[in-house]
């Protein structure tokens, strides 16, 4: 990994961020008055011109913009139009809960995902290959909301075994973190078993079978770590696809994380929030990126020297 | 003889005793129970005046209180109000003499005083360039001097003689708050640790989340019924009904019309419908703006109220639940303004309405409207039927169902929904006949303003503000409500309607759309 490397990334992130940080300025800033949204429908023309007045909406977008940018390089993102507290605690209060689900829901992904994609490519079509592959359909094809509600109206309307909403305890995981990782596992199952396909029919797999090492070695040590690099890619994307399952599944549950943030500061338009959660967002995604390419060095020898 | 004017004060003097109590004791150890309730949403600010909204207004009564309160329990349909934080009122000519309840505490367990009651009132708080929650001026309209005389008593002085000052302190502008606290914290950090003199303190406030309050044992009334109240945000329906039905939740509110059967259907799950002081409504844009308007004129207007059968509409949708006004402002809950067998000017009659479309310039131009998405229940089904029915008499409606009242209050449009509260004064049409519709209100002023007052209701207007008796106040009402219907600038839909789902065990009356949890409200098995 040379410094020209590095350098070259980082400037591709840092660039990413900007233009996203810029243009969900320029968007919300763009489409509607946050004055009226926050302050409801019976607001007073005077109340709201001192709204603008005190959130320097009444400035041009340009000066704006400038206060902006100036604050955000100093990590201060405003404070929320809506409780008047800064956007950085909000958000941060609210991260260690998204944390939680979202690492959950990850590893049922993983722990469910790979396996059923490895055995449905050992045992191509079969019986249990064609069940995986319903699995997965099926699970992809349902939208996070409606599995969600579904869990709800069985497991605590009807048999009442689990809680419908909240976060506290143990149980308040189940639903929301199976509605997020098991359509996260349905894509990962697939894309295992089509990246071990590829490997298993390359030249050192054969030759190991020829050697006489066991179906399971072979799967575990020879095919696997080469059919990583797709996984990994993979994997990453997915971190996208949970950000978004995260701000659907935490409404349906009312989980008090930074997807129901997000969900609120939108319907509120509250606009210092929602630029601090895309900015956000958006360097989770740029970041995980940059991990996802520096794993490629470490998984693969090849890629390691021609960094 | 006992007329209806000698009930109704033997009503509220009784309703006195009954509420702030003769008999009042201090608060003794309420029992530890636990009440939790699921609602849909919670308000980002509780600061009383900028935070009023629907989802922190019925909850403010278990924290906050006023100089007055209406009395539910004497009245269902809200047209009583007794005293609160104010022991007396007297009036001479323009100054009303107002003396506070003594030994009351803030749950900081500071002193209520007149002083707060001035500040709570005051031009710093209300009126000025830079009002702390300046949309307090809507509710203080008319305060030229309110003064702390001595630590108990306090004058306000009116620009001319109101009468109805009593009755407006019971609206949140007249929510009393610790000064120090409030010049201290600021409007925006007292919104998110408010501090009142009601019955439950707050201790943990988290608008997306939860508000948790604890009974305030220092409370000057009744003791809370229950010692810890948590107010849950489930945004999602499924997911409420799902807590309330498993008993996760013993009440919940935000039930869709259409669910309301299938909840009651559940074991140990009771539903309550309780009608709301506000009306939905259809806003007519009468102003040349855009320049080919045309429902500039009149006779457009009242062809589109007489092609709507509302009554069937409001039949179908709510069941008996609630009703169509056929008369603007003839609301039951204006007691002795109340003519409950008055007859509309625009009955339903598709043929006259037809008749006046012919004699219109309108050549079936699209008319907008527009409606902001799931507001008001049952809305957009409503709106539906309206506009088939239009089209039936030939004018044609297109509905745009947009995000927000930002985006429904961009021009152009020609119809736009709304809400017209009517509780501002209680038992008097005040505010859905003269606040909201005067040249200075929105309606009027506003970028999105869809009307222009006529000189007719401006008069009126006048003569209904400077009225001292009922009999004057009632003739310029009359007067107020023609010189509205001649321009017909709205069509009243229905009276809304809220339902909360609560678990047997748990016995509670809503008062109209406020949740209150203590006094005569609530009690649990």
């Amino acid at each position: 990994m040379t410094a020209q490397f590095w350098l070259v990334k980082l400037g591709r992130m840092s660039l990413t961020i900007f233009v996203v940080l810029t243009f969900t300025f320029i968007a919300l800033r763009s489409a509607y008055d946050p004055a009226q949204a926050m302050l409801g429908p019976d607001a007073t023309q005077r109340e709201i011109a001192l709204f603008r007045e005190k959130w320097l909406l009444d400035r041009s977008l340009f000066e704006q913009y400038l206060v902006y940018i100036k604050n955000a390089l100093t990590g201060n993102f405003g404070m929320s139009f809506r409780d008047g507290r800064p956007v950085v605690d909000l958000i941060a209060e609210r991260i260690p809960k998204t944390l939680a689900l979202g690492g959950l829901s990850y590893l049922i992904a993983i722990l469910i995902g790979v396996p059923l994609g490895i055995l449905a490519a050992l045992y191509r079509g079969s019986a249990l290959d064609r069940l995986v592959m319903i699995f997965s359909v099926v699970w992809f094809a349902l939208p996070n909301f409606f599995l969600g509600i579904l869990m709800i109206l069985l497991f605590s309307l009807t048999l009442q075994w689990l809680p419908s909403s909240g976060s506290t305890t143990f149980l308040h995981f189940i639903m929301p973190a199976a509605a997020l990782g098991l359509s996260l596992a349905a894509i990962l199952a697939r894309f295992t078993r089509s990246a071990m396909l590829d490997v298993q029919s390359k030249l050192y797999v054969r030759a190991a079978q020829a050697k006489g090492v066991s179906k399971w070695r072979r799967t575990l040590f020879h095919a696997l770590p080469n059919a990583a690099i797709p996984l990994v890619t993979i994997m990453g994307l997915m971190l996208g696809n949970l950000v978004a399952g995260t701000v659907v599944v935490e409404t349906v549950f009312a989980w008090p994380g930074v997807g129901r943030l997000l969900i609120t500061a939108v319907s509120s338009k509250d606009m210092a929030v929602v630029q601090a959660l895309v900015v956000l967002i958006a360097v989770s995604m740029v970041t995980v990126n940059l991990l996802v390419d520096l794993s490629y060095g470490l998984l693969d020898p090849r890629v390691r020297s021609r960094t | 003889m006992i007329t209806r004017r000698i009930f109704n004060s033997l009503l509220l003097g009784a309703s006195t005793l009954a509420y702030t109590g003769v008999l009042a004791r201090p608060a003794a150890a309420q029992n530890t129970q636990l009440l939790k309730v699921a609602v849909d949403s919670l308000w980002q600010t509780m600061s009383p005046v900028t935070g009023f909204a629907t989802s922190s207004a019925r909850i403010y009564c278990n924290f906050y209180e006023r100089f007055t309160v209406v009395d539910y329990l004497a009245d269902p349909n809200g047209s009583v109000v007794v005293n609160q934080l104010a022991e007396s009122f007297e009036r001479d000519g323009a100054v009303w003499t107002v003396k506070m309840r003594e030994g009351v505490l803030f749950h900081n367990g500071e002193e209520m005083t007149a002083e707060d009651a001035a500040f709570t009132l005051s031009d710093e708080r209300y009126r000025a360039d830079d009002a702390y929650e300046p949309r307090g001026a809507t509710f203080t309209e008319g305060f030229i001097r309110v003064e702390a005389i001595d630590r108990y008593t306090l004058e306000i002085e009116t620009q001319s003689p109101d009468i109805h000052v009593p009755a407006k302190l019971s609206s949140v502008g007249g929510i009393i708050v610790p000064k120090a606290y409030y010049l201290e914290k600021g409007v925006d950090a007292f919104g998110q640790e408010p501090i009142g003199t009601g019955p439950y303190r707050v201790t943990t406030f988290r608008s997306g989340e939860i508000m948790v309050l604890e009974a305030f044992d220092q409370y000057w009334g009744d003791a809370a019924p229950v010692s810890r109240l948590e107010w849950h945000v489930v945004p999602e329906f499924a997911a409420r009904m799902a807590g309330v039905v498993s008993g996760e939740y013993h009440v919940m509110v935000g039930i869709p019309t259409d669910q309301e059967a299938q909840l009651a259907s559940y074991d140990g799950v009771n539903v309550i419908s309780v009608p709301f002081s506000s009306y939905a409504a259809v806003a007519f844009n009468t102003l040349p703006d855009p320049v080919d308007n045309p429902l500039v004129d009149a006779r457009l207007r009242y062809a589109m109220v007489q092609a709507v059968d509302m009554d069937l509409i409001v039949q179908a949708l709510f069941g008996d639940t609630t009703f169509h006004p056929a008369v603007p402002f003839n609301f039951p809950e204006y007691g002795e303004f109340y003519e409950p067998d008055l007859q509309s000017n625009l009955p339903y009659d598709p043929d006259a309405a037809r008749a006046l479309v012919a004699q219109t310039d309108y050549d079936g131009q699209p008319l907008i409207w527009h409606i902001t998405r799931s507001f008001y229940p049952n809305y957009e089904t409503a709106a539906e039927i309206m506009v088939a029915q239009w089209a039936e008499v030939g004018i044609n409606v297109e509905m745009r169902v947009l995000d927000n009242f930002s985006m429904v209050y961009q021009r152009p449009f020609h119809l736009m929904n709304f809400g017209n509260a009517t509780s501002f004064i209680p038992g008097d049409p005040y505010q859905p006949l003269w606040m909201d519709w005067n040249p200075e209100a929105n309606r009027s002023r506003a970028d999105w303003k869809t009307w222009a007052p006529s000189a007719d209701y401006i008069a009126a207007g006048a003569r209904f503000n400077s009225a001292l008796t009922f009999e004057e106040r009632f003739t310029a009402f009359k007067d107020l409500s023609a010189a509205w219907q001649e321009v017909t600038p709205a069509l009243f839909m229905w009276r809304q309607v809220g339902s909360f789902a609560v678990r047997d065990g748990v016995t509670w009356h809503p008062a109209g759309s406020e949740m209150r949890m203590f006094g005569g409200y609530l009690s649990l098995a």
